[in-house]
């Protein structure tokens, strides 16, 4: 129970550092800070031309699915850098069972490339 | 303008509080000269020796200079480069863009008083100082890596000499006023399209 | 029409008013096939002359011409090429912003170079601007 209270004292700490922290990003920095205000530094950047329209503009969903993609496939590389890690042991009590679980796990993962890969998800048009 | 400006001329009224100013702008001014960011804004040929200087054998990183592409993230605009009349509005926004403290190096001839182009050139901007502050020029044309670096090092002795609450004395400012152009009323919003300074209006001295 | 014969390329002096019929000739005809407009530019020679060259090659046969048009300088006005060589929109624009010569039935005919509010036209002999120093005699 005792390793717990260390967990918490940590915990407890870090939250008041959080306070900590944004107490003086609210009421400290502004008697600290150099105060030189130019409408400029709140325009959108574009290179030096007068900006056009806002920054926040809309951008293609494609994006998106290409970010999920990408999740995907680094979740499954996490899964398989601890395997990988820990074959040579895990050989000697599964065997062969240690190779195919992660065959059949790649191979489910695989398939859903194949799909995706089908459906046009990984063209860039 | 908060208390930081004020106050160091209170503290140093105090014994001690001389010493204790001292202990501060040394650790502030070292901070700031150790990790200079540089924007790349590279207009012509001198721009290829800031590109060199930057590279390997002359390398910028062991002073802490790493260069941004956004005037955002940078303290140092190095002005490498023939600055022409067309050009100028930009760099004057992009300057202003820069948020505080921030210092210009005038690299090569074309910047500090329009170099080979000084003659009979209708279109090129004689001087970059004629639209934004310089703190450090470096002649040359275009200046060798070693004498840019030797500009980088002089900037930063030239960052160590300031002192908190004390503006800073730019020699290098020749025509910079509140206003944008002397005379013009102070632009304060931009519409597309539009330019803090207009080319035709630049003035120019001989 | 007068030919000069210059060290890389013939040059025809042509008049204004038959340049058009020359260049369209000069690009239809099988033969001499000049499917490619190299450039064109102004030389300025106060206090009357302005000359105007178009550089035409032929890019399968290799051989090269020159059109040369002395124009006077107070009113230059030409007919333009942009129709029949596509790179001549630029050219005449560029032609057009340092030089003052007018195109008739040009597409869009302003400053390429300049900004676009600057008065007068840099590569006159007669240009005067603040911001030009004129070097010391």
């Amino acid at each position: 129970m005792q390793e717990y209270g260390y967990v918490g004292v940590f915990f407890v700490g870090g939250l008041l550092f959080v306070c900590f922290n944004l107490v003086l990003a609210a009421f400290v920095t502004r008697l600290i800070k150099a105060h030189r205000p130019h409408f400029a530094k709140n325009l959108t950047y574009e290179c030096g031309e007068a900006p056009q329209s806002e920054a926040w503009v809309q951008y293609n969903a494609r994006y998106y699915l290409f970010a999920m993609m990408f999740v995907l496939f680094d979740v499954e590389a996490a899964f398989l850098l601890p395997w990988a890690v820990g074959f040579q042991t895990m050989w000697l009590d599964l065997g062969w069972l240690a190779l195919i679980e992660m065959v059949i796990f790649l191979a489910i993962l695989g398939l859903g490339l194949v799909y995706a890969w089908r459906k046009g998800a990984l063209e860039w048009v | 303008m908060g208390i930081i400006d004020g106050l160091p001329a209170h503290i140093e009224k105090f014994p001690g509080g001389g010493l204790l100013m001292t202990g501060v702008n040394y650790i502030l001014n070292e901070a700031k000269a150790s990790s200079m960011w540089y924007m790349l804004f590279g207009l012509a040929c001198c721009a290829i020796e800031l590109m060199a200087t930057g590279a390997s054998r002359y390398d910028f990183d062991r002073l802490g200079m790493i260069f941004r592409a956004t005037p955002r993230q940078t303290d140092l605009m190095i002005v490498a480069g023939t600055l022409t009349l067309k050009m100028a509005p930009r760099v004057k926004l992009l300057y202003d863009q820069m948020p505080e403290p921030k210092y210009v190096i005038a690299m090569g001839g074309c910047t500090i008083h329009g170099g080979p182009f000084y003659h009979d050139s209708y279109s090129v901007l004689k001087g970059v100082d004629k639209i934004i502050p310089v703190d450090i020029h470096v002649a040359g044309c275009p200046p060798r890596p070693e004498a840019l670096m030797n500009g980088c090092i002089q900037l930063q002795n030239l960052i160590r000499t300031e002192r908190l609450g004390h503006e800073r004395d730019r020699p290098g400012l020749r025509i910079i006023t509140p206003r944008q152009i002397p005379g013009q009323p102070p632009v304060n919003s931009l519409a597309p399209g539009g330019a803090l300074i207009r080319p035709n209006e630049i003035p120019i001295l001989g | 029409m007068i030919v000069e014969d210059l060290s890389n390329a013939d040059c025809l002096v042509v008049p204004k008013e038959i340049y058009r019929q020359v260049a369209e000739f000069l690009k239809a005809d099988a033969e001499l096939d000049f499917d490619y407009l190299e450039f064109q530019t102004c030389a300025d020679h106060p206090p009357e002359n302005l000359n105007f060259v178009a550089y035409l090659r032929s890019l399968g046969k290799g051989h090269r011409v020159g059109l040369k048009i002395v124009m006077d300088r107070r009113h230059p006005a030409l007919p333009t090429l942009a129709d029949l060589w596509a790179n001549a929109d630029w050219n005449e624009r560029e032609v057009f912003d340092l030089f003052g010569v007018v195109f008739h039935n040009h597409p869009d005919l302003r400053r390429l170079m300049m900004p676009e509010d600057w008065i007068g036209h840099p590569l006159r002999k007669d240009y005067l601007h603040p911001n030009v120093v004129k070097r010391p005699d």
